[in-house]
């Protein structure tokens, strides 16, 4: 088991609705954002599919299975609707 | 420069921050807010930013922009909060000294928006209903979604998820965004390689045009690399398309090659014909090659573990002197020949990925004439010994020094246990008629087509006609002494001349190019 780490998440748009919250602080032995929200669908009642979204560590788009450090800013990013 | 505001945008005073002196055109994009969607009456529409990314990606965006459109300037401001119907959301503007290329950066910077700012929009109806824009199910089924586009592709039994798997974690290398470059890459961007990389330093050229089918009369004068890449994004926004304007060289050519999963040789040269070739074979990347002469073609699938490489292919020939014979740039050419084959090439690459590939495709030339129709593969000649495919990768990987071999000298200084004979180092195989006849007399074997003919008055003393296919009588024809092979247009003859060397035939010759003697049957009118 690897130790559990320290994580800040931020949710936006229909991700933000459904978490309820629109930052939440975790500690969690989830080692990619793929684990990560997987463990936060089950915990937060998240509908949307993680085909959907993408992931940002840090504020730059990441690989679903980027290795998770301590202290990592994580956003789940759905489909998104500019312009 | 890239703003994002919560504040209403005002139009006029961005554009004015775009006039510059040199400037001939200004091309800005407004997105409004519209009281419709999907069939559906909209209120208004409430923006959310992911700000300090936002911005980030932004910024990225507009200088993206500005890099692959040199000369352009790009400026764009996004909307976030409440915004009712009419109102600006996006404002993009562009200014450069001619049209072409602000239309074109223009053009990338609303689709990179929509494709990657993290930027979410909130529809409101009539009634107080409301979603997310992209969130919903509609979205998840909508008509780019992947199991849409590659559906068809997707069923082949060959091909499956697991195949369209594969294609998307590939990264593909083209060199030459040409009359090969073009189809094939429009193939391998439709059919959903991951990533693809266009290299080529060349402009658009109005004789382009007839046969480079990504071009339009528009992009005359613009960087190849930059308008196909464009023009492929539109075609398939699932992949991620990157333009290289520049060719492959000494310096760069490893870079480029490194990690790929397939490289595509569609220049039109020899010396990066061998560049590629032995950086490839270094890295541990198949190869993908192809060439036209007129009507005609050859492919070549180089694998890097196998033998029977480009160096054993042109046996003796250096790249530099090929280039005198050989040399496609400028020379004419049949536009769908090129089509043919650039298509090819998109073919073997796809089956290498997919695994589809036989070992026999990476050890045949395959030769294709469309003016008779034929096709043909000969088995590529291995000559034993060679100093490049003769030897271990691993003992080559461990050479020092640019990955290529000199294009002049192409079998090098590297130090070999059994170097090539003299004769296959020192006699040439393709010559010129008047090389050839410094040679003393040689008899000419003239290899013929379904529905050509050898004209016994023009054609040379002696000369004995052999269907191209009938290679026992070409081998008792060419045990008998030296000789010639001819041909009509000059690639079967050297194809086969190369073959027959390789098979220890030390006295066998091509003319360069064509026989005139040798006719087509369909010219009678």
């Amino acid at each position: 088991m690897t130790a559990p780490r320290q994580l800040h998440i931020k949710f936006f748009a229909a991700l933000r609705e459904q978490a309820g919250v629109s930052a939440l602080d975790v500690t969690t032995s989830a080692r990619t954002p793929a684990e990560l929200y997987a463990e936060l669908t089950a915990t937060r009642r998240l509908t949307l599919p993680a085909s959907l979204l993408r992931v940002a560590i840090n504020d730059r788009y990441a690989a679903m299975d980027t290795a998770l450090q301590t202290g990592d800013r994580v956003v789940f990013i759905p489909p998104v609707a500019g312009g | 420069m890239f703003e994002l505001t919560d504040q209403p945008i005002d139009s006029a005073a961005w554009r004015a921050r775009l006039e510059r002196p040199d400037a001939g055109a200004c091309v800005v994009f407004e997105g409004w807010v519209r009281n419709h969607h999907a069939g559906q009456p909209v209120t208004k529409l409430e923006y959310e930013a992911f700000d300090q990314m936002a911005r980030l990606e932004g910024e990225a965006i507009a200088s993206e922009a500005e890099q692959e459109h040199p000369g352009c300037t790009v400026l764009c401001v996004h909307r976030t909060g409440s915004l009712p119907v009419g109102e600006l959301a996006v404002w993009i503007g562009v200014a450069s000294a001619h049209r072409h290329a602000a239309f074109l950066a223009c053009r990338q910077v609303i689709e990179e928006i929509k494709r990657r700012l993290p930027v979410w929009k909130k529809e409101h109806h009539p009634g107080g209903a409301a979603e997310w824009v992209n969130c919903t199910t509609e979205a998840t089924t909508g008509r780019l979604a992947p199991e849409n586009y590659y559906a068809r592709q997707v069923s082949l039994p060959e091909v499956g998820a697991a195949g369209q798997g594969k294609l998307a974690a590939a990264s593909v290398l083209v060199v030459g965004v040409g009359g090969l470059g073009c189809p094939a890459a429009l193939y391998l961007a439709t059919s959903g390689v991951g990533r693809l990389t266009l290299a080529d330093a060349g402009k658009v050229e109005v004789s382009n045009l007839h046969r480079q089918v990504l071009f339009t009369a528009d992009d005359v004068g613009a960087a190849k690399s930059t308008v196909a890449a464009a023009r492929l994004r539109a075609q398939n926004p699932l992949v991620k398309i990157e333009a290289h304007a520049a060719d492959a060289t000494p310096a760069n050519v490893r870079a480029l090659v490194a990690g790929r999963t397939v490289v595509l040789d569609c220049t039109d040269n020899f010396a990066t014909r061998f560049l590629l070739h032995d950086a490839c074979r270094f890295a541990g990347v198949p190869l993908v090659s192809a060439a036209v002469y007129r009507f005609e073609g050859e492919l070549n699938v180089f694998l890097p573990n196998a033998a029977g490489c480009l160096h054993c292919l042109w046996a003796g020939r250096a790249a530099g002197e090929l280039e005198a014979v050989a040399n496609c740039a400028g020379a004419p050419v049949f536009g769908p020949a090129v089509g043919v084959l650039g298509l090819m090439q998109a073919a073997e690459t796809l089956k290498l990925i997919l695994g589809l590939a036989t070992a026999g495709d990476g050890q045949t030339t395959r030769l294709v004439n469309l003016l008779d129709g034929s096709a043909q593969s000969i088995e590529r000649p291995t000559q034993p010994g060679c100093p490049v495919c003769g030897h271990p990768l691993a003992s080559l990987a461990a050479v020092p020094g640019p990955a290529h071999v000199p294009v002049t000298g192409a079998h090098s200084s590297r130090v070999s246990p059994e170097p090539f004979s003299p004769n296959t180092l020192k006699d040439p195989i393709v010559l010129e008629a008047g090389e050839l006849a410094a040679l003393g007399p040689l008899q000419t074997v003239a290899l013929l087509e379904a529905g050509e003919s050898l004209d016994a008055d023009s054609a040379p003393a002696g000369a004995v006609a052999v269907p191209t296919h009938d290679l026992p009588r070409i081998r008792e024809l060419a045990a008998q002494g030296p000789t010639v092979l001819v041909c009509r247009h000059g690639l079967r003859s050297a194809a086969l001349a190369r073959l027959f060397r390789a098979e220890g035939f030390g006295k066998i010759y091509a003319l360069a190019g064509a026989l005139p003697a040798i006719r087509a049957r369909t010219t009678a009118n």
